[in-house]
């Protein structure tokens, strides 16, 4: 069975995370870096799912992330629900919103789902902060501290002991990124994208355009959110300034550079990313400059992404020469080897 | 109670009135060039910023006016031809630009940030003092706004019904193809368009300066702002922006007084939402 | 006037003209028949400069405009009459017409122009302030033929100006089409099928999945067996 190239990706890049506490479970700095990089990782290749595949565009996906960070947090302080339940009812509050936006979506034209998206975004903020969302125990403008965090039986999950949490993520990334990965290149998912572009099928496929549509916004929105819920109970403080630009941006910046629609090129926008904001901290409020900047000239001068530089067959198609190349020069030198051994 | 009311209403009428200018900017460029400017918010700071630095070297205000309107014109420009036009060959011309027009509102703002600082800068106002109505007060700098608002308003929309170049742009926002065939250059109208587009934001800034201080942050209000508008007086007509931004000031008067500042953000929301729902083509539009 | 030389144009990845080959002499009517969807809109579209040709060659007196854009060819003295007719609907009649002398050339003659499409299209001026959405098909089709002309055109290439029309309103369009002609304008006509059509032109050509399959005269193709069955059916 030949295995598609971007599942080869996922298993590399699973792998090499997979034994990074093997070399860094004493420094407490960098595997707190990766596992928050594997969840901005299951953000961002959640909202490329909704923008690069099925195409709508949609700046909902902080809100997402907040809302279902909110809603577990909540019912863990107010209803002593489990953070492991609270994961998957952050999801599913983030999803049933998702939903609720992404129906009346449906019918506009791109510009208005980008700004009505991006005014839920907005308006979340002063909503949280208002009496209204102070009293649905959002903690309003302070926010909300002391969240519990991940317990099995009696063992509880600190960021002191950075391992077991850094496991715990990493199985909703996988979990999250096999989702994906399902949704998009199952008959139905590759159907979707062949059919896509063409006007005259899509106008044919009506109902279950949409229908598939709003699948895709749910899925999209609930791992967010639970991914969301599982970053609040990991640092255990919750505020509204999630919802700032920063966290926009940095999305932003790793669905350009890893590829639009290009799977899985936002994990590897995520991974590398993550790694500048770090490399960048030291700048603190050029920061955003340099981000803003980086998004204007990536899709400038690199609207395929890393992802379309590597794998497209027109243009460079790094990874197909070198794979040339190398055949080329392993059939030499194995021709070599023959006439060597013959003689 | 009823002088509040009407304290209320100038209120709305004064900032409607400008709200229509940058309404229209928008609805200009997205019927014509398809594009969604998510900067625009932030060209609108920059105009308040250029004032103010225009303002700091002792220019007169109607100094400040005339050279205000070409570095729009510039900054139009050039973000259409440099940012935008690279993208529209490309058949995800759509997600790119609305990508890129966002990293550039993020950079732009992030960039005020750096070199004003966070803190609000004020401009003078072009008159002080105050009339007396009826009993009511209303400020002279108020009426002027007004006066100037719609006196760019008709101008604009005498510019787009009577020459040649405001009926190329209409042309083009109608039927791209045919724009094409009858030989008018698509591209050089999408950045003409882009840079009036422009000029109103900042015109608009320097009208609202005053009153409101410039600074970073309030850049994605008037975006989300101007586009409600847009989307509620129906895109790409300008009457319905005039209309829509009038109505739709004092409504933000009304709910600003009635509930607080807070709520007047989610009234906009509110606002979009029913319009999308209710009648997606708006008040004059004649698509959705 | 215009010849076009081994024409490939695609339409994403489907090559819908095959080598395509034609030209057109100076005050010709040449009419280009062939079955729907087999590219002869594409063909126009492609001299006009609408689309790019992959390969091949377009040359307007000998001046290669193959990859010009519409705006220098309209200039140059080809105006495109769109079958799809692409007027600006809601933007009156006159509105319209006077886009229609939008480029350099055509400005001058703006007057002479509109005088004359008035004179061709009565029912134009008796709707001048009317917008282009509110017009019946055929009025729609005088008025996209009317803004051609006001571009001062020396070659029009017109694409199904008949599509939809009622049979007397057929004829009428192709004897004004004839009479635009007679006025010297070199002309390029697509059409599906009509005798009409066959009667008015001095050449003809036929175009069959993109490619040519015919080229002649009326006699010819009167006499010639492969286009009345291909297509007259008779």
């Amino acid at each position: 069975m030949k295995m598609r190239k971007e599942f080869i990706i996922l298993l590399i890049i699973s792998f090499f995370l997979g034994i990074a506490p093997i070399f860094f479970h004493g420094n407490l700095y960098i595997m707190n870096i990766l596992t928050i990089c594997m969840i901005w990782a299951v953000v961002a290749a959640s909202w490329d799912l909704i923008m690069g595949f099925a195409g709508i565009f949609s700046f909902g996906q902080v809100a997402f992330f907040v809302s279902g960070a909110y809603g577990s947090v909540i019912l863990a302080l107010n209803f002593g629900l489990s953070p492991w339940f609270g994961i998957l009812a952050g999801g599913a509050i983030a999803s049933v919103i998702g939903i609720l936006v992404c129906i009346p979506c449906l019918r506009l034209k791109g510009a208005y789902i980008a700004l009505a998206t991006f005014a839920i975004h907005m308006v979340l903020e002063p909503l949280i902060k208002s009496k209204l969302g102070i009293a649905l125990g959002t903690g309003g403008a302070l926010g909300l501290l002391g969240i519990p965090s991940l317990k099995i039986g009696g063992y509880v999950f600190s960021n002191m002991e950075p391992v077991p949490s850094f496991y715990a993520a990493m199985g909703i990334f996988l979990v999250s990124l096999l989702i994906i990965y399902k949704i998009i290149f199952s008959g139905w998912g590759l159907a979707f994208i062949a059919l896509r572009d063409s006007e005259v099928f899509a106008k044919s496929l009506g109902v279950n355009d949409y229908k598939y549509k709003l699948l895709v916004f749910g899925v999209s929105a609930f791992l967010t959110g639970s991914v969301g819920a599982f970053y609040a109970h990991y640092v255990q403080v919750l505020s509204s300034r999630m919802l700032s630009f920063d966290l926009f941006l940095t999305l932003m910046v790793m669905l350009v550079l890893g590829g639009i629609g290009r799977f899985p090129g936002a994990v590897i926008g995520a991974l590398i990313a993550t790694f500048f904001i770090e490399i960048l901290r030291p700048l603190e409020t050029y920061r955003g400059l340099v981000f803003g900047g980086t998004v204007v000239l990536l899709v400038i001068f690199m609207p395929q992404g890393i992802m379309g530089i590597l794998f497209q067959d027109r243009g460079l198609g790094l990874v197909k020469r070198i794979g040339r190349f190398a055949r080329q020069k392993i059939n030499w030198a194995s021709s070599i080897l023959l006439i060597f051994l013959r003689g | 109670m009823l002088r509040d009311l009407i304290e209320v209403l100038i209120s709305g009428i004064t900032n409607g009135s400008v709200y229509a200018i940058m309404a229209a900017g928008m609805t200009l460029v997205y019927g014509v060039t398809r594009v969604f400017n998510f900067a625009y918010g932030s060209f609108f700071t920059l105009g308040g910023y250029f004032a103010w630095l225009f303002f700091g070297l002792k220019f007169n205000y109607l100094l400040v006016f005339v050279s205000i309107i070409p570095i729009m014109f510039l900054v139009g420009l050039s973000a259409e031809t440099f940012i935008i036009r690279p993208l529209r060959a490309r058949k995800d011309w759509e997600i790119l630009s609305v990508m890129v027009t966002l990293g550039l509102a993020l950079f732009l703002d992030n960039l005020y940030l750096v070199i004003f600082g966070p803190f609000v800068k004020s401009i003078p106002s072009l008159f002080e003092g105050y009339v007396k109505i009826q009993g009511f007060v209303i400020s002279i700098h108020d009426i002027a706004i007004v006066t100037i608002a719609i006196s760019i308003m008709v101008i604009l929309m005498l510019f787009l019904s009577r020459s040649r170049q405001g009926l190329a742009m209409r042309a083009v926002a109608q039927d791209m193809t045919g724009a094409e065939i009858v030989g008018i250059p698509k591209d050089r109208v999408f950045a003409y368009t882009f840079a009036l587009s422009a000029i109103l934001v900042g015109a608009g800034s320097m009208l609202l300066a005053p009153k409101y201080f410039v600074s970073p942050a309030g850049g994605f209000d008037i975006l989300v702002k101007s586009w409600v508008i847009t989307v509620f007086g129906g895109v790409g007509s300008i009457r319905g922006s005039l209309f829509a931004a009038f109505i739709l000031g004092i409504v933000e008067a009304i709910v600003g007084f009635t509930f607080g500042l807070t709520w007047t953000l989610i009234a906009w929301f509110v606002v979009l939402l029913f319009t999308l729902i209710v009648r997606p083509q708006g008040l004059f539009g004649t698509e959705a | 006037m215009l010849r076009v030389e081994k024409l490939d144009t695609f339409y994403e990845e489907f090559q819908v003209l095959r080598k395509v080959s034609i030209s057109i002499n100076e005050q010709e009517l040449v009419v280009l028949f062939g079955p729907n969807g087999h590219g002869k809109s594409t063909l126009l579209k492609t001299i006009c400069g609408l689309l790019t040709p992959v390969s091949g060659s377009i040359k307007y007196n000998d001046v290669e405009i193959t990859k010009l854009t519409t705006k220098n060819i309209v200039e140059m003295g080809i105006t495109y009459v769109a079958e799809e007719r692409n007027l600006f609907p809601q933007l009156t009649v006159l509105e319209n017409l006077k886009l229609g002398a939008y480029n350099v050339n055509a400005r001058q003659k703006e007057e002479e122009n509109l005088a004359y499409v008035f004179e061709l299209f009565p029912k134009l001026k008796d709707r001048t302030k009317q917008s282009a959405s509110t017009l019946s098909g055929g009025e729609a089709r005088m008025l996209a033929m009317g803004r051609g002309l006001m571009s001062n055109a020396e070659f029009l290439a017109i694409d199904e100006p008949s599509l939809g029309l009622a049979p007397n309103l057929r004829i009428e369009v192709l004897n004004q089409i004839s009479e635009i002609n007679q006025r010297g304008v070199s002309i390029l006509l697509v059409e599906q099928s009509s005798p009409k059509a066959l009667d008015i032109a001095d050449r003809i050509y036929l175009m069959e999945e993109g490619e040519i399959a015919f080229q002649g005269n009326k006699e010819e193709a009167l006499n010639g067996n492969y286009f009345k069955e291909a297509f007259l059916g008779m």
